[in-house]
């Protein structure tokens, strides 16, 4: 076969793939077997029964049903406001400093374990909330239900979206609009007929990774949905924690998995039909975009100022939250609550920021990498590859958490209880977002330039230190970023890995959440923001100093540096 | 003869077209190219060319037959390791890198000191034109530097051959002559064996020591700009290559053939009524005035003055003949409407291989 004659000629590329396939089968191929055997495999022999049993169930359906409507309306308004996001900073002809404003407020979500906007929500329109109770006067109002969750899903989850647009909206040549403005279309038309087209990709990249992070996400129903939404991450998480019922709540989790895979393969056939090449070695003048009519500008950035003031305003209450006794009840300034994170707190602190070093950058690179062989090398197993490389991020959280648990509980892969199994928990989760987003823009760089350095006697590993990596730079830290951000901030699958010498900031927080020690709970969600939001600008900080042309002007103020 | 640098041996490549299935982009393509000569793929879009400089390259590998650079099989050879210079269409140069680390790359990638490196990108891009321009970015020049810096990038580590993918398609047409007459005097100063591939056929004349003409995957012809425009082998070579009067003519005797009633002394070496294609260019026809309804007359519909030229469309019985004359400053003027007496010099006159019957 000529693919593998290919690959064997090119030991770097071939010593990649024989590794990553190692790594894929041992830690995304295995425990999913392992939980699949542990679903429907019964004294041996196969059985069904127990699925059938709860697809019987009323409320299991209805969890279902709420669990794809919970993740649709999340992937539209998500995508929907991570374009307006995107197109404003790459179209909207803001001041630098402006942007740079409006970058951290959409980050802070993102940037944010996952109970700080549910924390906020209640806060806010709880019976004692700040907006319900305090300004509105209402008494016995429910925070609970659909609309509360999409909006802290929405809001959480939309940065995604935006950090997945942008770099692509970026390396659309504005000379595309230009042209099509000088051809006589009308702005709205050129916007319709060429801009969203060229951005397809990213559409359809940012709807998968919300919809998916939304099917993944039990943090946030866990606490907003209440009993009258019920979706099945939690059922499964509760079926698991409360009953101890780890085949029922494995079955319940896998239910998801037929939505998740549809989306994919969705995605998949309808981008992958598509090429957009508009970076190319020919390298045409940048100029300053017409494109948009002065209103319209207007009218995007109130847009994002209004978003940007909204989520704003859920931290500023998370802030005062963590500094005053009791919120709403006892409003006297106190330093208390970090004095506990800091004691008490402080093992969760250490290990959770250990994990997190580690993750980032094996995270980064393995993104990077993986996204690079599915997107420019031809070699058997690829798509394969691609596919397998998907599945953790494409599984919720439970479902990989439970895996995780059952297949390194016992020898020879004991590995539950360390920071190890923690650290591939999370690299093997979390760097999809740096897979896609090198694979979107690799779609975007002209193969040529690769070929180029081929012609010139460089190897398929010195061209992609050389050439490729420079130019996918913007993606390697979106990668290495998420990864941070997420061994920070996701509880989903870690949940079920914690131990008495590993344990996560996050399940900390949710401990308190229980325990209704909300002070904690907010001191160590403020904490986490800043960590992360340091490490986030030093790595765009560097990315200044990269200067990644490929996506031109998105590099020098990516992740809002 | 100089020795065979490149040789393709009856190379294949298909690809799956999602309507038609199978396809050959390349066909059983066998082609020499000797030490220092340049070698010219010409042809219409589709036809092939490009996926046979890439088998070349090592960008594509054939699905048959096998590829020889300098007497060594590269058929599965990686690209990197065939050492060939490769200009792009669109030149491909590293938007990230100076003018100068793009020229340097090849160098730094062999390892070669900095010294050395740097005395041997300067040296090229004085080669080139663009002795200060090492610190400037790609997107700050124009098309036409762009494409130096493609060219210098491509010859400075001293590659075995040289691959040119249709190199000057982006730039305008005054710059394009300039550009090819670089190419061609720093090809022949350095003696680099070349392939280069082009639809037009006038850069392939100007450029190229032999024509390769491919057609539907195919080499149709191959020999000097002289041989296709003088002696094609088939009527797509006479029509892709120059203009052409593709005439159908009877033998009469055996050493005169009959077009539209004008005689022409030829010896076709068929029987007699057999009909011939005749090939005759625009300026082997030589015309003056004649007489209204005169034998072997036609009447001018269209005259074109150029300058150096006059194109002149002539309806000659059932068919138009194209004619350009350059000496029409000499004789008397001719207009449209005017009939003239046709005449065509034998000695030019090539008729194409295969016989068709009546």
């Amino acid at each position: 076969m000529p693919g593998w004659r290919r690959v064997a000629g090119d030991p770097a590329l071939l010593v990649a793939i024989v590794v990553l396939w190692a790594l894929l089968a041992l830690f995304v191929i295995y425990p999913l077997a392992e939980l699949l055997r542990r679903a429907f495999v019964d004294e041996g022999r196969l059985t069904l029964a127990p699925l059938l049993e709860a697809l019987a169930d009323e409320s299991h359906r209805a969890a279902f049903f709420n669990s794809l409507l919970l993740a649709t309306s999340v992937g539209g308004l998500g995508t929907a406001l991570g374009f307006l996001f995107a197109f404003t900073a790459v179209r909207g002809g803001l001041p630098r400093h402006w942007l740079t404003v409006l970058d951290a407020a959409a980050l802070l979500p993102l940037v944010s374990p996952p109970f700080t906007t549910s924390i906020s929500i209640i806060f806010s329109f709880g019976p004692k909330g700040f907006i319900s109770h305090g300004l509105l006067g209402l008494a016995n109002v429910s925070p609970y239900g659909f609309w509360s969750t999409t909006l802290a899903e929405t809001l959480t989850y939309f940065p995604i979206a935006y950090l997945t647009l942008r770099p692509i909206l970026a390396a659309i040549d504005p000379n595309l609009e230009e042209m099509a403005f000088s051809l006589g279309g009308s702005r709205w038309r050129i916007f319709r007929t060429v801009t969203l087209p060229l951005a397809v990709p990213g559409f359809a990249n940012a709807f998968l990774l919300l919809f998916a992070a939304s099917l993944a996400d039990f943090a946030t129903p866990l606490i907003l949905a209440g009993n009258s939404f019920p979706v099945l991450p939690t059922q499964a998480f509760l079926q698991i924690t409360g009953m101890f019922d780890f085949k029922g709540g494995a079955i319940l989790s896998l239910v998801l998995l037929v939505p998740a895979a549809a989306v994919f393969l969705l995605q998949r056939y309808w981008v992958g039909r598509r090429a957009y090449v508009t970076v190319t070695g020919k390298v045409g003048q940048r100029s300053r975009t017409r494109a948009l009519a002065p209103w319209a500008g207007v009218l995007l950035v109130a847009g994002c100022f209004l978003v940007a003031a909204t989520i704003v305003y859920f931290y500023a209450l998370l802030l005062f939250a963590s500094l005053v006794v009791a919120f709403g009840a006892n409003n006297s300034f106190t330093l208390s609550h970090y004095q506990v994170i800091f004691t008490e707190g402080l093992p969760a602190i250490r290990d959770t920021l250990i994990i997190a070093a580690i993750g980032m950058p094996l995270g980064g690179f393995y993104g990077v990498l993986v996204g690079y062989l599915i997107a420019r090398k031809n070699f058997p197993g690829r798509h394969a590859m691609e596919l397998v490389a998907m599945i953790n991020y494409a599984l919720p959280g439970t479902i990989v958490g439970i895996a995780y648990l059952i297949a390194f509980n016992d020898p020879p892969l004991a590995l539950t209880g360390g920071a190890l199994i923690i650290v591939a928990c999370y690299v093997f989760r979390y760097s999809p977002t740096g897979i896609r987003a090198t694979v979107a823009l690799l779609q975007q760089i002209d193969r040529s330039l690769e070929e180029a350095s081929s012609s010139l006697g460089a190897g398929s590993s010195e061209t992609f230190r050389r050439v490729t990596l420079p130019l996918i730079a913007p993606a390697f830290f979106a990668g290495l970023g998420v990864v941070f951000i997420r061994s920070m901030t996701a509880i989903s699958a870690t949940i079920f890995l914690v131990s008495i010498s590993w344990t996560l900031i996050t399940v900390r927080i949710l401990e308190n959440m229980t325990e209704m020690a909300l002070g904690p709970a907010a001191a160590f969600s403020v904490f986490v923001i800043v960590v992360v939001y340091l490490v986030v600008a030093g790595l765009s900080a560097v990315l200044v100093r990269l200067r990644a042309p490929a996506a031109g002007a998105a590099a020098r103020s990516f992740l809002g540096g | 003869m100089a020795p065979i640098s490149i040789r393709l041996d009856r190379v294949s490549k298909r690809f799956d077209h999602t309507v038609k299935g199978e396809v050959y982009a390349v066909r059983d393509v066998t082609l020499a190219v000797q030490q220092g000569e340049l070698l010219t793929l010409l042809g219409p879009s589709g036809c092939g060319k490009s996926t046979t400089l890439r088998m070349i390259a090592g960008f594509e590998e054939p699905d048959e037959g096998t590829i020889f650079i300098e007497g060594q099989d590269v058929t599965h050879v990686l690209p990197n390791r065939r050492g060939i210079g490769f200009m792009f269409q669109n030149y491909a140069l590293f938007p990230h890198l100076t003018v100068f680390e793009n020229v340097a790359y090849g160098l730094r990638v062999q390892g070669r000191d900095a010294t050395s490196l740097t005395r041997a990108v300067e040296e090229v891009l004085e080669l080139v034109g663009l002795a200060n321009y090492g610190r400037q970015q790609p997107h700050q020049l124009s098309g036409g530097e762009q494409q130096r810096v493609a060219l210098a990038r491509a010859v400075v580590f001293q590659p075995k051959v040289l691959l040119f993918d249709e190199p000057l398609s982006n730039l305008d047409a005054k710059l394009r002559v300039e550009m090819r007459e670089q190419i061609r005097s720093l090809q022949k100063r350095i003696g680099i064996t070349t392939v280069y591939v082009t639809h037009d056929q006038e850069e392939a004349m100007a450029i190229s020591d032999r024509i390769a003409v491919m057609e539907r995957g195919a080499v149709v012809q191959d020999g000097t700009a002289q041989d296709l425009y003088y002696r094609p082998l088939t009527e797509f070579v006479a029509r892709f290559i120059g203009r052409t009067n593709l005439l159908v003519a009877r033998v009469v005797t055996a050493g005169e053939v009959d077009v539209e009633g004008l005689r022409i002394p030829l010896a076709s070496g068929r029987d007699v009524g057999e009909v011939v294609r005749l090939v005759v260019r625009p300026e082997m026809i030589d015309i003056a005035p004649a007489a209204v309804g005169e034998a072997g007359s036609g009447r001018i519909t269209q005259r074109t003055f150029l300058g150096e030229k006059t194109d002149y469309e002539i309806t000659f019985g059932s068919t138009t003949l194209q004619v350009t004359r350059s000496d029409t400053f000499r004789g008397p003027s001719l207009d449209v409407g005017d009939d003239v007496r046709v005449s065509v010099d034998p000695t030019r006159i090539h008729s194409l291989g295969q016989p068709i019957s009546p």
